[in-house]
């Protein structure tokens, strides 16, 4: 079957899920202090972590484009469904962004202008970090991607209805894709600092905006597999194989180790050097969130590494999935280490702050005191609340990518690689496929 | 290894798709090859050869896995035990500093374990003369041979004749 069809039960099933979700956010709003720093910090942690998946999908189809790589056609239409979702990733980081200029959240503590006043670190900073600039740059960087997505996949759609299998049409395809790489480097950085690295604007490291989109690249292979594995369970891409899951899995298993790396140079420089004004965020982390902190290095480097090192992992879709699933949940983890202990620093300063003005009483309320205990649910650790928000986020992300996928063939049918990916034919041990 | 010499009668062949279809024939016609050259791995070849996966890798695994363990309790010896120094005020055991060269250890007895290995199971070593049947195997030939050490005349007409059918470009003997 060449024709993805979004069925009622499947959309039914995302849609209870993102209303899961939405119930999940609603609960956390009104459990929270009265910061809403939970609240915020979820909608924000998931937000950015489906825009980044988005990104990276549109990242991964235009490197491959422009290194013409051939084997990856037959998985290439979701790519292109995945990377749509940066329209609503927009969306989704304009609430934050009106959260911003509306003072509804306190994520940011630049965007305090008290707290700036007070703090000449944040006053040097203030010419990048400020509401303008965020706004500005979000707008702009990822508006321009998703011009890209959009076009790649037009072009692409184009090409089934009236292209041929020569190269004309692929050209453009390849030039849009060329293009895109070096926007797609030095913008996804820009965008790293601002919704990501600017939650502890103290602190600043040049290597985050990789480890960060190394993250993203990692989570986006483990969702691929695992849809792929979903559809052909369904019936659909029957013309996927061993062969093409197996180059997946290499990439999912060689990147967590690209992860791993960028970590450790960020923490061991860190670590050696002893500067003060780096080291708070890794101190922070290790000595106050230890599951967290060490939880991370487990799912994305252990279990990966451990697994997939083997040959016949990649080949078999018991393994795979396993380790998709830990991998993906691994990253989503990873991002909430991020987000989490940042943002409640600048939410407890903040309550403090407050406390001094108007008694003592609310720094006690709500979580916000429950800073020593190793396993505090939504802070230290994710909770339920927060799993149940991802699998709403999930949801949305799917919901949306398979009803891309369904707009068009699964098959590009016209791209000039297709035959070239169908006889894709990695192992020389494996079964007999392409001869 | 035997150390009389062999007669080996040879086909060579222009692609790697004749050469799958005539390994094939072959294999249909119980001819028992002896060895096929190709001047890059071919795939699918290994199967239809009855060849089993290469066990290099496991040997890799614990090369490395030797050489993870050798840097790092060294290094805990060293640093702990034998000549404890203090570092830019860090613990004398200090283990995000090891790891930069457990890591290079590691790859450095895997892989010249690998090299190792590799020779001894091929037989190599320097001063061993291989003999190779025909310099083009390393080129753009693709090479069947038979072992045809004492075998009768009719024997080896029928594998002329199989390499004729097969469309092998052409048929060699010679003594190795």
């Amino acid at each position: 079957m060449n024709q993805f069809s979004f069925d009622s039960r499947l959309k039914n099933i995302l849609i209870g899920f993102m209303v899961l979700g939405l119930v999940c956010l609603g609960i956390t709003f009104f459990v929270d202090d009265e910061l809403h720093t939970r609240f915020w910090t979820n909608y924000l942690h998931n937000s950015v972590f489906f825009t980044g998946i988005a990104l990276m999908s549109l990242f991964i189809m235009a490197a491959f484009t422009t290194a013409w790589s051939g084997w990856h056609t037959l998985v290439k239409r979701i790519w292109e469904a995945y990377s749509l979702f940066l329209i609503p990733g927009l969306i989704l980081m304009l609430v934050v962004i009106i959260g911003i200029w509306g003072h509804f959240h306190h994520l940011y503590h630049w965007a305090d202008a008290e707290a700036v006043a007070a703090d000449p670190i944040l006053q040097g900073k203030s010419s990048f970090l400020n509401p303008g600039w965020y706004t500005f740059g979000t707008l702009i960087i990822v508006g321009l991607w998703i011009l890209f997505a959009v076009r790649i996949r037009q072009l692409s759609v184009d090409e089934d209805a009236n292209g041929t299998t020569d190269y004309d049409h692929h050209r453009k395809i390849r030039i849009w894709s060329a293009a895109f790489l070096p926007l797609a480097g030095f913008s996804s950085a820009a965008v790293i600092w601002q919704w990501i690295m600017s939650i502890d604007a103290h602190w600043y490291s040049t290597l985050y905006a990789w480890y960060t989109g190394a993250s993203w690249f990692v989570a986006a292979m483990a969702l691929t597999i695992l849809t792929i594995i979903y559809l052909k369970s369904r019936g659909y891409l029957e013309k996927v194989n061993i062969e093409h899951l197996h180059d997946l899995g290499k990439y999912m298993f060689a990147f967590s180790i690209f992860w791993t790396y960028l970590w450790f140079s960020q923490y061991m420089l860190i670590w050696y050097a002893n500067v003060g004004e780096e080291t708070v965020y890794f101190l922070e982390r290790r000595e106050n969130y230890p599951v967290l902190f060490y939880g991370n290095l487990i799912l994305n480097f252990v279990a990966p590494f451990f697994i997939l090192m083997r040959n016949d992992t990649k080949r078999k879709y018991g393994t795979l999935v396993f380790t998709s699933i830990v991998v993906f949940f691994g990253h989503w983890w990873d991002f909430f280490q991020m987000i989490k202990p940042g943002a409640r620093t600048t939410a407890m300063e903040a309550l403090a702050h407050h406390a001094g003005e108007h008694g003592h009483e609310m720094i006690a309320h709500g979580e916000m005191g429950a800073h020593e205990l190793p396993f505090a649910l939504g802070y230290t650790i994710p909770g339920f609340l927060e799993l149940g928000t991802m699998l709403g986020f999930l949801a949305l992300f799917l919901f949306v990518a398979f009803d891309r996928l369904s707009k068009a063939s699964l098959v590009p049918k016209n791209d000039p690689y297709l035959a070239e990916s169908l006889q894709h034919h990695v192992e020389i041990h494996g079964e007999e496929g392409a001869h | 290894m035997s150390k009389e010499n062999k007669d080996v009668l040879y086909g060579l062949y222009d692609d790697e798709e004749v050469l799958l279809k005539a390994v094939d024939q072959a294999n249909a016609g119980h001819l028992e090859i002896m060895d096929v050259f190709s001047p890059f791995p071919v795939h699918g070849l290994d199967p239809k050869l009855g060849l089993s996966e290469s066990r290099l890798h496991i040997a890799g695994f614990v090369f490395g896995a030797i050489g993870t363990l050798t840097a790092f309790l060294f290094m805990t010896w060293v640093f702990t035990r034998d000549w404890p120094i203090i570092f830019g005020g860090k613990p004398y055991w200090s283990v995000p500093a090891f790891i930069p060269i457990t890591f290079e250890l590691t790859v450095l007895f895997a892989s010249i374990g690998m090299v190792v290995t590799f020779y001894t199971i091929c037989g190599m070593a320097p001063g061993i003369w291989n003999p190779i049947l025909d310099d083009r195997i390393t080129d753009d030939k693709f090479c069947i041979a038979f072992d045809v050490t004492g075998s009768e005349e009719a024997e080896k007409e029928k594998l002329k004749s199989f390499f004729t059918a097969s469309g092998a470009s052409e048929v060699n003997t010679k003594t190795i």
